[in-house]
């Protein structure tokens, strides 16, 4: 880790950084982003906007450019995906974060969202880290799928090394032998992150697990284990979904996890002083009632 | 060549037709103005005749025939209708013809080349209205339109204050990626400084906004985009890339509205044009009125006429109904040596 020079605490007591993305300070209070795996139309968008809105989210999320596995399956709107995310942010008011997947795509990316994301796959797509990291924008780094702690970390020192600051983590599951789950989502490392780094992390229970029933309980532990927020993904009607359809919540179900989180961390809240919270070295209570 | 790519081609041709249909429209209203009567079958017979001289082996004269009697059924239908026709300065799709929908949406907007035929098309009866930019806040006061006001008897008739919200404008399906040159008229560019250097634009100077927007849309140079309105994009068929690309919000254009005569509803503004003895403290005194009476300034503008001679706009907020307004007027009469009330209107303010 001693290559590490702006992402690691080097046993020094760094200032833990806040990224600040609208008007939401991640870092500071835990955030929830929601919204779909990618833009379909403007009703879908604005629907799921709205629905993840009412329920309590703090950002919008939602792929104009999508990197599948297959060159086969639906790539995303593009430019237009960009323009219907803008619509749902005047809108709803909540900032939007949406993946780049090419050097090329970054500025015309940053003049519609809040925050850009490097996807899991482009993690170590050094060309991109590099332009992002000439961006003033905040960006949401993902754990590559078969990376370990110390070349996220270091993936992350690019864009610090490039000269912007503002880069949160997202752990999204890695791959194991288990094929029961999308992903083994690697929980260890959030308190792993806190230990090292200065930097947010959060967590993203939906690719982590890809099945519905795991992505409440993943998101209450994700809390429990100091996590800076969530990302999870809402459809307005999952079965309509042209991706990743069987992991995206329902505006009800979604409704139905914030309330627990709300729930589970006012208790959380009360063990402060002595245990987990105090590690991640966040505020109890940061999130927002309804 | 694909299917696809002839349908393109069709779509295209069919834009410029419609586009060129609207413009013939708009001379048949010029020609309906001049006209003494709607109806000239002799005018009729002479257009037909030539355009079958200008049969070819795909248009037989029947099919010309019975097109362009539909079209001259059509402009005729229009003559009738007798709607207040708008000009302004440029080609469709630029803000000053925003600002006229905006003004007036039942208004048909009319095209002029240069200021000066919009000034005397409006003194000769040709339009009704013709709306003329007088400052931006960005880029100051509009030359050329000060001067044309000194030496017209049109009158003020009303104002549009509009938010210039400037779109960077592609041929549809363009790829974003591809882009590396952008047109447009130099202020326009000069506003939207910051967001060509971010995405690594090379800005290139164009006579108009719209004009640019048009340019792109009939020529589709490889690469480029333009900066225009919104307008432009429904106008031309162009894709709107990205809107709001100015560096500054505060991007405001007012616009005043010219007529041969005077608002006849209540006003909430005026507009006035002086000029002071060439001696010390003469402007002070004029100034010293308003000061007096209360009078909100909102514009003062100065145009050299002779060495050391000057006229002065002067826009204030209060109605010619007004007993201090009146007043003021009375006073300012009295010390200066020229003086015209240009006009006493309302003032539009688009969100």
């Amino acid at each position: 880790m001693n290559q590490l020079k702006l992402s690691v605490k080097n046993g020094k007591p760094l200032k833990r950084t806040v990224v600040t993305v609208g008007s939401v300070r991640v870092g500071e209070d835990f955030v929830v982003i929601a919204g779909p795996c990618s833009v379909e139309s403007e009703i879908q968008a604005l629907e799921t906007a709205r629905a993840v809105k009412k329920a309590g989210a703090n950002m919008l999320r939602g792929g104009a450019f999508k990197p599948r596995t297959s060159p086969y399956d639906f790539q995303g709107l593009g430019l237009k995906g960009l323009k219907i995310l803008e619509m749902a942010r005047r809108e709803t008011g909540l900032p939007v974060v949406t993946e780049v997947t090419d050097p090329r795509d970054v500025s015309w990316v940053s003049e519609y969202a809040d925050m850009l994301q490097i996807g899991t796959r482009n993690m170590q797509n050094f060309s991109l880290l590099k332009e992002v990291g000439k961006m003033n924008k905040p960006v949401l780094l993902k754990r590559g799928l078969y990376s370990t702690l110390k070349e996220w970390l270091s993936c992350a020192e690019y864009i610090l090394a490039g000269g912007n600051s503002q880069v949160i983590l997202c752990e999204r599951g890695i791959r194991t032998f288990e094929t029961y789950t999308r992903n083994t989502l690697d929980l260890s490392i959030v308190p792993a992150v806190k230990e090292l780094s200065h930097l947010p992390i959060i967590v993203d229970p939906s690719h982590g697990t890809g099945r519905l029933s795991l992505i409440e309980p993943m998101s209450l532990a994700s809390l429990a284990a100091g996590a800076d927020g969530i990302m999870v993904e809402v459809h307005y009607n999952p079965a309509e979904a042209l991706c990743d359809k069987d992991q995206a919540l329902s505006p009800v179900l979604f409704s139905g996890l914030m309330d627990k989180l709300r729930h589970w961390q006012g208790a959380l809240g009360t063990w402060t002083a002595e245990g987990a919270v105090a590690v991640s070295g966040r505020h109890p209570l940061a999130l927002a009632a309804r | 060549m694909t299917l696809e790519e002839i349908r393109e081609n069709i779509d295209r041709l069919d834009g410029r037709i419609v586009k060129l249909l609207n413009d013939r429209m708009e001379q048949a209203l010029l020609a309906g103005r001049l006209k003494d009567q709607i109806e000239d079958s002799e005018r009729e017979r002479q257009v037909l005749e030539r355009l079958r001289g200008r049969a070819t082996d795909l248009i037989h004269p029947g099919f010309v025939a019975r097109v362009y009697g539909d079209i001259m059924e059509e402009s005729k239908t229009l003559q009738q209708k007798k709607r207040k026709l708008g000009a302004f300065q440029g080609e469709h799709g630029a803000y000053s013809e925003v600002a006229a929908r905006a003004w007036d949406p039942e208004l048909i907007p009319m095209p002029c080349p240069e200021f000066t035929d919009l000034f005397t098309g409006v003194e000769e009866g040709l339009y009704d209205f013709g709306l003329v930019p007088v400052e931006n806040t960005l880029g100051g006061p509009v030359g050329p339109v000060n001067d044309l006001l000194i030496g017209t008897e049109l009158r003020v008739a009303g104002a549009v204050e509009l938010p210039v919200r400037h779109c960077l404008l592609a041929p549809p399906g363009a790829d974003h990626r591809g882009i590396r040159r952008v047109y447009s008229h130099p202020q326009a560019l000069a506003q939207c400084r910051r967001f060509l250097a971010r995405n690594k634009l090379e800005p290139v100077r164009y006579h108009d906004t719209a004009g640019a927007a048009r340019m792109i849309a009939d020529k589709r140079p490889g690469g480029a985009a333009a900066i225009g309105s919104a307008l432009c994009a429904g106008l031309y068929d162009l894709e709107i890339l990205k809107e709001g690309i100015e560096d500054h919000e505060r991007n405001l254009t007012r616009f005043l509205v010219l007529s041969r005569e005077d608002n006849r509803e209540a006003g909430e503004k005026c507009s006035i044009l002086f000029s002071t003895a060439h001696k010390a403290g003469t402007l002070f005194r004029v100034l010293e009125v308003f000061a007096r009476q209360g009078l909100n300034l909102t514009r003062i503008e100065s145009v050299p006429e002779e060495p050391g001679t000057y006229a002065f706009f002067l826009d204030f907020v209060g109605s010619i109904q007004d007993p201090p307004v009146r007043k003021a007027i009375e006073a300012i009469k009295g010390i200066t040596t020229r003086f015209k009330l240009l006009g006493c209107y309302l003032e539009k303010r688009v969100s």
